[in-house]
């Protein structure tokens, strides 16, 4: 889930910039376990594909305002595994989603106990990869309540979970996230925290869970940082994602901290664990992924649907240098 | 409110998916069914690909044929264990309470994922109340999902069936605008109307105009009410692909 922006951070100016330079990665694999495409254009589906992203995860998350009513959910729920796993196969990415009501809206009680209601009827659907993103937001007794009732429904469908840790008091946060989880008997081996930072991870590991840092500029983790993470703690239950969403953030983070990554010496294994391989683990633990889906469209016989000449599934490519629009 | 013979519909879908799937899949799936049970109907729907899994079907001519006998135009050939699964299920269901059985399946199209909408739509004709189910399959159409468009469109006798001459027409329409092939719409030729060939004729002079192309059908469905002069005017503007 993306975060209150603050703009305060920008970088410090007079900095110039290393370009990135795809070639460093060309070749390799990559998992996105936290983005948000719904709120993403094709530009980014094409750029992401051309970077090496073959899957990814999008978590359900809010949609940077309230939802009124329990049909937008439903809708919501419905696109994730619908409209916008479609829109993702165009560009030959296998998409995966979380279902899951999110901390904020869990303070909406009346609305809450709605959602979980129509929870079951998306949870055992193909694709879905886990129960997510959930936890806390605000730390509130509404947002523990629906966090708790969401780890039993996991259980009971043999799900991962994918948990949100807050922007605000993060550390404690966590831990009471954690706490939670084993208070209610989940294999902390199925639990994926996510956004880490360099206060959370060393306990989140040394609990057995699995550990996620999203990079994400300003508000989450840079990753010349998380090349530092990995020097410290290594590729052990350590995933990267980059929680694109609506906000200014990048659908590139994944391959581009690999290219980072690699211009700092850290080894092709270690590289492809944290931004491939351990995600597949901890999620395929859903029984729901399959690694000969990457690479090619869900449904062999989807075609682009609009006024165009397409075939075999594949989205058409403009050539964005070109004044004429045909 | 079954326009065919469900009993022997049931018994021989019950076999194919006995020939196709495991046998503790089958011990599981015989015992779906119950429309009562909303949720427990709900997760069959939805868990069905993790019982079946996805494999495509065999099934012998002879069942091929026997389907047809039973329910004219209906074929689960190259279907998948599931998209079969799905449909037996949806057979299963007693129709027998009118409103809770249209609520309960309508509810399951509103929820849907891509592979059990292309499942819920490939059951319109097997389906009871074939006449409440006219909207559902035009707003199907809408979709701008190629798998869910040919469910619909390619071998499916449901739309010729029950349609409108109107919501006709935007079938044909959408499958020529989503690069469908036209010779696999059931009832294409039978339902093939005066005002589908003057949208036709239209929508070919604006292709024309624009530089672009039509598919060769569109003339062979344009001609029968059509002006032969009129048709080879327009096709001068430019050639069909």
């Amino acid at each position: 889930m993306c975060c209150s922006h603050s703009f305060e951070d920008k970088p410090l100016p007079g900095q110039k910039p290393e370009a990135f330079d795809i070639t460093a990665v060309k070749g390799m694999k990559f998992f996105d376990p936290h983005v948000h495409m719904t709120s993403r254009t094709t530009d980014d589906y094409q750029a992401m594909a051309d970077a090496g992203v073959v899957a990814l995860i999008e978590p359900a998350f809010w949609l940077g305002q309230p939802r009124t009513g329990i049909d937008s959910f439903r809708d919501y729920y419905s696109s994730l595994v619908g409209w916008e796993r479609f829109r993702s196969s165009q560009f030959g990415i296998k998409h995966y989603c979380t279902i899951g009501l999110n901390s904020r809206e869990a303070n909406n009680e009346a609305l809450a106990e709605q959602v979980m209601e129509i929870l079951p009827l998306f949870v055992y659907k193909d694709g879905v990869v886990g129960v997510g993103e959930i936890g806390f937001d605000d730390q509130t007794a509404a947002e523990e309540k629906y966090y708790r009732l969401q780890l039993d429904l996991a259980k009971e469908a043999g799900l991962p979970v994918q948990v949100h840790t807050p922007h605000r008091d993060k550390k404690h946060g966590t831990q009471r996230s954690m706490d939670i989880a084993l208070e209610h008997c989940l294999d902390p081996y199925t639990v994926i925290i996510d956004h880490n930072n360099e206060e959370t991870v060393k306990e989140v590991l040394d609990r057995g869970f699995w550990a996620a840092f999203t990079i994400y500029p300003f508000t989450k983790m840079g990753n010349q940082r998380m090349v530092e993470v990995v020097k410290q703690y290594g590729s052990e239950r350590i995933m990267i994602n980059s929680a694109a969403d609506w906000g200014i953030s990048d659908p590139l983070a994944v391959p581009k901290t690999a290219a980072l990554m690699k211009l700092n010496g850290i080894s092709a294994e270690d590289i492809e664990l944290v931004t491939y391989r351990n995600a597949i683990t901890a999620f395929a633990q859903s029984g729901q992924i399959d690694e000969a889906d990457f690479g090619v469209n869900i449904d062999q016989s989807a075609k682009f649907e609009g006024n165009s000449i397409l075939r075999g599934g594949q989205q058409p490519r403009v050539d964005k240098s070109s004044i004429i629009i045909s | 409110m079954f326009g065919y013979d469900t009993e022997a519909l049931r018994n021989l879908l019950a076999t194919i998916i006995q020939n196709n799937i495991k046998p503790d899949a089958w011990a599981w799936l015989s015992n779906q069914g119950d429309i009562t049970n909303t949720a427990t109907f709900n997760a069959a729907f939805a868990m069905m690909p993790r019982k079946t899994g996805k494999a495509v079907i065999t099934i012998t001519p002879e069942q091929a044929q026997e389907l047809n006998t039973i329910r004219p135009g209906f074929t689960i050939e190259d279907w998948t264990a599931d998209r079969l699964g799905r449909v037996y299920l949806l057979s299963q269901a007693n129709a027998t309470d009118k409103e809770r059985y249209f609520a309960v399946i309508e509810n399951l199209f509103l929820a849907a994922e891509m592979n059990e909408l292309v499942a819920l739509y490939s059951a319109l004709p097997v389906l009871a109340y074939a006449d409440q189910w006219v909207k559902r399959c035009a707003e199907g159409i809408r979709s701008n999902i190629g798998s869910v468009l040919e469910a619909i469109m390619y071998h499916n006798p449901y739309p010729a069936e029950n349609l409108s001459e109107a919501a006709w027409n935007q079938l044909v329409m959408k499958a020529i605008f989503t690069d469908k092939q036209l010779t696999l719409i059931t009832g294409l030729n039978e339902r093939n109307n005066p005002e589908l060939a003057r949208i036709l004729m239209d929508f070919a002079r604006e292709r024309g105009a624009a530089g672009r192309s039509v598919v060769p059908e569109l003339w062979h469905l344009a001609s029968p009410f059509t002006d032969a002069g009129i048709v080879n005017a327009v096709k001068q503007q430019y050639t069909t692909i």
